[in-house]
């Protein structure tokens, strides 16, 4: 990776940062999701007070080739609303846990984003020429005394400011008792997945008022509950195969072939425990908080709370590699489970060519794993580094010991400065990096 | 701040979480039954504010019930194979949850802290004072207690489970004509005197409750009124 030179090095620079420049955070502006459109052109982050917010790559400009073109924002609006239960007596959180978009099939975008209950289908389209020159109408709307028109004349459009609107065209709501961790296009386009804590639901993106049940794993008596579905996804190619993973770090993949309620899985990936590992807090650690398919579908990628894990879907009994994101906080963890950063859910992604992996980390540090060249780097959003095309300086983490120049002690962290959610560009070296509530992108220096 | 971790005492453990957290993390001379009675006594406090939530986090409840739940299975394996620490007359481990109205959990306990049990068996009688080692079999109870309450914490999920509470009762009859609506609620207290047969005598484990400081206060405390009330009960039944 970056600073040893050679060939393939990527050498990340800041690019751009969204978002509020004060260390006051407010709860609403806290970014839950973040996400690439299949082009990359578009990049949608959600938030915890259920806003969206679209960035649109400005088009090449054949003069800066320095640098790929800038994301702006292209569409604001409020996904989701705060509701009440009023049977439980509950509220409904408006934060936007997760945001996928449809692969684009006209002018038009869509995108399923969903909070704890209820998945919403948005059409984002643009508006960019109107109508003008109306015989009864003025211009301004009223309506015109007939007895004045004299001549007729047809309307023409006329190019306007461009208008980008969002409308909410289908709502998939109360298939849920349980909080909405995942949704998962599948393949097909025309149906999705989306996983709760305990059951997963096959939607048609067409049909709202109904989904089929492909996953409960609700047992009989709630007091025999040991394990919770913690994320699910569909297969890239295979319209009949998902995956989910569970707070006791398996992965189950299932084929909706076989049966119509998937509740036994075709194969069951589980690493067995390292013994000399064990601690009170394995089974808490070992909780899989994000699970992604590579592009080619031949590999799929688990994050639990120290390390990601690669696993190829032809062996189920250990992953084909291993990287630890933060294995200093291993001596660490009676401390973090007091303070519930233990519990924390990093997501991870892949890179365009599946060569390389991303996830986040503590003090706004995020880590890459370059799975050809086995090197690592870790990288700091911040604002002190930004200034464009500057190469981001690696970051070390000393574990114990003495501490070399630049180096941070474990000790001196910021637990609560954590980048929970990354995305990569499907096809470029661009990356979006989400802070508490700023969204960094970075880019590979470019020649 | 090592002697510091050692020296306090557990009830006070709320104030010192931070200090003991971070004890624990960096010593490795804290003798292990201490680190897993701290790590035990984390998870029940936060079991205990999960269950003060309107709704508590799924995932994270689970967690710590596991946690919990193997906690207390090593702590009973270790138990079991010191017989001679905990009163005479067990039957070993052979009373499981199984056989009683109780939550489906498979843990099983030395008899002589349950408080389901058989009538012929338990506390022994004469001078054989049943020892409960402060650090193994009362804090068993305890905790026992205080993990069917976590496991009530599920119950909370579901409307129709608001009646996980009353399964547990052994006895039923006994309690037909007595208004136990107020135990109908979503959260649940940890039953500690209902299910015990009015045969036994159950004086005495009560006796080494308030005693006992060294238990989870907290856990304690919320129940004692309850406790009161139903001592009350058992008094009028046991026509003591």
């Amino acid at each position: 990776m970056a600073g040893a030179g050679g060939g393939n090095d990527i050498q990340w620079c800041f690019s751009q940062v969204k978002g509020a420049v004060d260390d006051d955070v407010a709860e609403a502006d806290i970014i839950s999701t973040v996400e690439f459109n299949h082009s990359g052109e578009l990049l949608a982050t959600g938030d915890k007070g259920g806003r969206v917010v679209i960035f649109q790559q400005e088009q090449e400009n054949k003069t800066q080739s320095h640098s790929r073109g800038e994301y702006n924002v292209y569409s604001t609006f409020q996904s989701h609303e705060p509701e009440f239960d009023y049977l439980k007596s509950l509220e409904i959180e408006e934060k936007i846990n997760k945001i996928r978009w449809l692969p684009q099939k006209n002018a038009a975008q869509f995108l399923l984003s969903t909070n704890d209950k209820t998945i919403k289908l948005w059409k984002i389209s643009e508006r960019d020429k109107r109508p003008e020159g109306y015989n009864l109408k003025e211009e301004d709307g009223r309506y015109r005394d007939p007895t004045t028109v004299t001549t007729l004349r047809v309307p023409v459009f006329r190019p306007m400011d461009l208008m980008v609107e969002a409308s909410p065209r289908r709502i998939f709501a109360n298939a849920h008792t349980y909080h909405i961790n995942s949704i998962s296009i599948n393949s097909d386009y025309e149906t999705y997945l989306s996983a709760d804590d305990l059951r997963i639901n096959l939607w048609h993106l067409e049909i709202t008022d109904r989904s089929f049940n492909i996953v409960d794993i609700k047992p009989a008596n709630m007091e025999e509950l040991t394990e919770v579905i913690t994320a699910a996804e569909f297969h890239p190619n295979s319209c009949s195969t998902f995956v989910y993973s569970s707070s006791k770090g398996t992965i189950r993949l299932c084929d909706m072939r076989a049966s119509a309620l998937c509740d036994r899985h075709s194969k069951l990936f589980e690493e067995p425990e390292d013994p000399s590992n064990r601690s009170f807090f394995s089974e808490i650690i070992s909780s899989i908080s994000d699970v992604k398919f590579s592009h080619s579908g031949r590999y799929m990628m688990t994050r639990d709370y120290l390390s990601v894990k690669i696993w190829d879907l032809n062996m189920e009994n250990r992953p084909v590699e291993t990287y630890q994101v933060h294995e200093y906080l291993r001596s660490k963890l009676c401390s973090l489970y007091e303070n519930d950063c233990i519990f924390d859910k990093f997501e991870c992604c892949w890179n365009g060519s599946d060569s390389i992996v991303m996830t986040g980390s503590y003090n706004n540090f995020f880590r890459m794993f370059d799975r050809n060249s086995k090197r690592d780097i870790t990288l700091e959003a911040s604002r002190e580094n930004n200034k464009p095309r500057t190469v981001l300086k690696p970051r070390k983490v000393c574990a114990s010991g003495k501490r070399k120049k630049d180096e941070i002690s474990v000790d001196s962290l910021d637990f609560n400065k954590k980048i929970l959610h990354t995305a990569w560009h499907p096809k470029e070296n661009i990356i979006a990096v989400a802070t508490t509530n700023n969204l960094y992108i970075f880019q590979d220096k470019m020649n | 701040m090592l002697g510091r971790g050692l020296k306090r005492k557990l009830s006070d453990y709320e104030e010192s979480m931070a200090g003991l957290s971070s004890a624990f993390d960096s010593s490795r001379s804290l003798p292990y039954p201490l680190k897993r009675q701290l790590v035990l006594n984390m998870c029940l406090t936060k079991l205990q504010t999960y269950k003060m939530l309107v709704e508590p986090n799924l995932h994270r409840s689970v967690l710590i019930a596991n946690t919990v739940r193997q906690i207390q299975e090593e702590m009973r394996q270790e138990s079991s194979q010191q017989p001679v620490n905990i009163c005479p007359g067990i039957a070993p481990a052979s009373h499981s949850y199984t056989g009683m109205e109780s939550p489906g959990i498979p843990l099983q306990l030395p008899s002589g802290v349950e408080d389901i049990s058989p009538p012929t068996c338990l506390v022994p009688t004469g001078d054989d004072q049943p020892k409960f080692p402060e650090n193994t079999g009362l804090k068993l109870e305890d905790d026992r207690q205080d993990l069917k309450g976590a496991e009530c914490v599920f119950g909370s999920f579901e409307i129709s489970n608001s009646t996980s509470y009353l399964k547990d009762l052994a006895i039923d009859d006994i309690f037909e004509d007595i208004d136990t609506s107020m135990y109908d609620s979503d959260f649940c207290c940890p039953p500690l005197m209902p299910p015990r047969s009015p045969s036994l005598a159950t004086e005495e484990p009560l006796k080494t409750f308030p005693s006992c400081n060294s238990s989870s206060a907290n856990n304690i405390q919320i129940c004692r009124t309850d406790l009161s009330e139903l001592d009350h009960i058992m008094e009028i039944l046991v026509g003591s």
